[in-house]
């Protein structure tokens, strides 16, 4: 859906590029690059990412 | 809590799991049917031969001579006529690729024995010393091998069968060699099988050990005992078990084998099946042989796994379940690693069914129950399994949906009405409905509307659960302690099990007390009644559901899961998030056990049912006259909805002078498209969610957006969930385009 597109940070008019946010689940913290505005830092995650590995990622931890 | 895990770890040591089926404790050779039975029922007589050969050794003389003690305690006696084993056994031989016995490569033993008589006994007990490769020495007096066989076998059977079995094997025979005392032999151990009325060299059994005599290293069995001839040679078989245990330790206490089981089979359950005959003489044909082995029941104790969704979905029984929580609620690393039964824990109904079933009451339902609160009670549960309806508990408790009413110009009364949670979730109606005919049967009815704390309970969330109770306490004493009213099983439950103190009576059972006729509307349509799981010890309240669904002109056909085995719709415990899979498996089962409409009388069936495309009817809509109507099922947003204008609707009708509540308006108006809003409703997302996330992407400016597109995307957190909405503002509104949301959280700076 949003695969290839410019996508721009509404506050700071720039263009949102990969990079290293982390995340939080169950305790346990680990980092992968997402699209995030270089200056204020907003992110941006397309369903296919939280639908397919965050997903997985989640029902992991959970039988963890 | 500790005290309750401990005690069901006592108790699931009186598992009946491992006990034999009846066949194979009666069995002298202990042949185990769960191991035979299963080759033979596929056709693999090949396979079903080798089990048989390497559990009575001389398999040719065995299926000629057995007296078939299983057939005295099958099950299937009762019914038809017990399986014929010894036809399959035959069978089994006829049909086998390959009949000669296995050669074993091993290194030679440095231990010597004696046996003293070469009859089946005492070759027997050679046989299976020999194939271990001990030094093995038979003494025989006479000058022939088989001893009475000769009187029972024609000769060409039985030496023909001894001769192939030691094919492999070496031992030495000593034909003519009459053996008169036991200090003439010099052997690490010795194995007496002299037959009936043979010499006992003085020996006496001991009772301390199988097999065992009173002088260390001596063994004894088969007919010289008193045992028949087949049970001489399963003597001699497994005399060796004892005579290895005194070569290696020099103890005489080998166990003696059980011969007794405790399973028991309800032969009710057993349908009938013809038995099947070969002609007199012969054996089976391959057709009749895979008959008659499916008629085997391979009985065993599997009431639970075959009865308790969770048992058979997961196909462990509650020892294993048992040990699995052990290891997840106490792990054995530091951060919890192996803890492998969390979803499993998660995934118990709490229907009470197990215990139901059990020939030992063995209760795991509350065992997970137990665990579930240990889990969360040190945060080793996953929120996400149960944070949908801990909100969703927070609501109906909340100032929009819930409240505690006596009426107008009463200060206390003697019913309240207490619909539970969902059943105006789903339609306001059919809390008005039933609130006005109580009204008028018995104007000082009150009324609460709150939820009895089912969802933190299942939780497993005790200080939640506590303050519901409390909370349900306090509303009930300020209304003049009456007696209340049910419309749902699953809230009677509840009280009856945390506030004893409070009489409760089903609104159904009211209705038909103070006088409702559900007019006929039907011409004898065929439908089944399906109790909900939380009614198995309710046998009054299904008796008055059954009463008013014939009163009202239906046809009644029962379901196998029904009454006492009522089983759950999948709602129970709201194990649907943490196991989607098993939820869609349990409706599947219960909308598919006849083709009937359902009468129900909990409002979660019916409405699970009905997304199910099952056709069914609460009871209410038999009683109030609602049930041809055809409306959607509402979506978890309206089911909100509903409960906030159930109770404006309350207000209006039966607090008329008192002010109306003021609604809160939203400040964004959505627009959702039909499909949309289903995929939000199956993917537990409510519509006022979204709101939220919008209105903070527009007063804060947080959002991104696609340039070619124009859409917007923003994120927020909600308690613990993160959703995301891509939108267009459309004309002051919010043309929602799609919405998601996950469980991790974004770190953020």
């Amino acid at each position: 859906m949003a695969d290839n597109k410019v996508i721009i940070c509404c506050k700071c008019k720039k263009e949102l590029i990969p990079k290293k946010v982390y995340f939080k689940y169950l305790g346990h913290s680990f980092f992968t690059d997402i699209l995030k505005c270089p200056d204020c830092g907003e992110v941006f995650i397309p369903e296919e990412l939280v639908k397919g590995r965050m997903a997985e990622v989640e029902m992991q931890l959970e039988d963890k | 809590m500790v005290l309750e895990m401990e005690k069901f770890k006592e108790k699931i040591k009186t598992c009946l799991q491992n006990e034999p089926a009846f066949c194979t404790a009666a069995c002298p050779f202990r042949l185990d049917i769960h191991d035979f039975m299963p080759k033979m029922q596929r056709g693999g007589f090949n396979a079903a031969y080798r089990t048989y050969l390497n559990t009575v050794g001389f398999p040719g003389i065995v299926s000629e001579l057995c007296h078939e003690p299983c057939k005295n305690v099958c099950p299937r006696r009762l019914k038809d006529e017990a399986i014929a084993m010894k036809h399959l056994e035959k069978a089994a031989i006829k049909y086998a690729r390959d009949l000669n016995p296995n050669s074993y490569n091993l290194p030679p033993k440095n231990k010597k024995i004696a046996i003293i008589g070469a009859g089946i006994s005492g070759l027997g007990c050679a046989l299976r010393l020999a194939s271990k490769k001990y030094n093995v020495t038979v003494f025989e007096r006479t000058d022939r091998i088989g001893g009475h066989l000769w009187d029972v076998l024609p000769p060409e059977v039985f030496l023909a069968d001894i001769e192939r079995q030691f094919m492999h094997e070496k031992y030495t025979l000593n034909l003519n060699t009459e053996i008169t005392s036991l200090d003439e032999l010099d052997f690490d151990a010795i194995y007496v099988a002299t037959g009936k009325g043979g010499t006992d060299f003085g020996l006496k059994p001991d009772p301390e050990g199988a097999f065992a005599s009173d002088k260390p290293g001596v063994f004894m069995g088969g007919e010289l005992c008193g045992r028949n001839i087949i049970e001489a040679l399963a003597d001699g078989l497994q005399a060796i078990n004892a005579i290895e245990r005194y070569i290696k330790t020099g103890n005489m206490n080998q166990p003696k084998a059980k011969d007794k089981t405790e399973i028991l089979i309800n032969t009710d359950l057993i349908s009938y099946m013809k038995p099947v005959l070969p002609d007199e003489g012969e054996v089976f044909t391959q057709e009749n042989a895979l008959y008659e082995a499916k008629r085997c029941l391979r009985c065993s104790c599997d009431a639970c796994v075959r009865h308790c969704d969770l048992m058979s979905y997961y196909g462990k029984y509650p020892k294993r379940i048992g040990e699995e929580v052990e290891i997840t609620v106490n792990p054995g690393t530091l951060d919890g690693n192996g803890t492998v039964a969390t979803r499993l824990i998660s995934t118990c109904n709490q229907c009470g069914l197990c215990k139901g079933i059990c020939p030992q009451e063995i209760d795991t339902g509350d065992f997970l129950l137990q665990s579930h609160r240990a889990m969360r009670g040190k945060g080793a549960m996953p929120w996400a399994f149960h944070d949908f309806w801990l909100r969703d508990m927070e609501f109906t408790n909340s100032e929009a949906a819930g409240m505690c009413k006596l009426p107008k110009g009463f200060d206390k009364s003697r019913y309240v009405f207490f619909p539970g949670c969902q059943l105006g979730a789903s339609d306001p109606w059919y809390v008005i409905e039933s609130y006005r005919f109580l009204r008028e049967k018995t104007p000082d009815t009150a009324l609460i509307l709150g939820c009895c704390g089912a969802p933190a309970e299942w939780a497993g969330d005790e200080q939640l659960h506590e303050a519901a109770v409390a909370k349900l306490r306090e509303d009930w004493i300020s209304l003049g302690k009456p007696i209340a009213v049910f419309a749902c099983p699953t809230c009677r439950q509840m009280f009856r099990k945390y506030l004893p103190e409070i009489e409760g009576i089903f609104l159904y059972n009211l209705i038909s007390e103070l006088g409702i006729k559900p007019s006929p509307r039907v011409n004898g349509d065929t439908v089944s009644v399906f109790d909900p799981c939380t009614t198995r010890e309710e046998p009054e309240l299904q008796h008055v559901i059954r009463e008013i669904a014939e009163k009202a002109g239906f046809n009644l056909e029962p379901l196998p899961y029904e009454g006492k085995y009522a089983k759950c719709c999948s709602w129970g415990g709201q194990v649907s998030i943490a196991n989607p899979s098993f939820t869609r498996e349990v409706v599947k089962a219960r909308i598919s056990q006849n083709s009937n409409p359902y009468i129900t009388y909990c409002i979660n069936c019916r409405d699970i049912f009905d997304a199910a495309k099952k056709p069914v009817y609460h009871i209410l809509d038999i009683i109030f006259g609602s049930h041809d109507k055809d409306q959607m099922l509402p979506t978890i947003t309206q089911r909100r909805s509903n409960r906030i204008n159930l109770k404006h609707k309350l207000l209006s009708e039966f607090w008329r002078d008192e002010a109306i509540m003021e609604q809160k308006e939203s400040r964004i108006k959505l627009l959702i498209t039909p499909e949309l809003r289903q995929k939000l409703h199956k993917e537990m997302i409510l519509e006022t969610d979204i709101e939220t996330v919008i209105e903070h992407c527009e007063s804060t400016g947080r959002k991104v957006q696609i340039p070619e597109s124009g859409h917007f995307f923003g994120h927020l957190q909600i308690g613990n969930m993160t959703y995301w909405v891509e939108y267009l503002p459309e004309d002051g509104k919010f043309n929602l385009i799609n919405a998601y949301c996950h469980r991790m959280s974004i770190e953020e700076a």
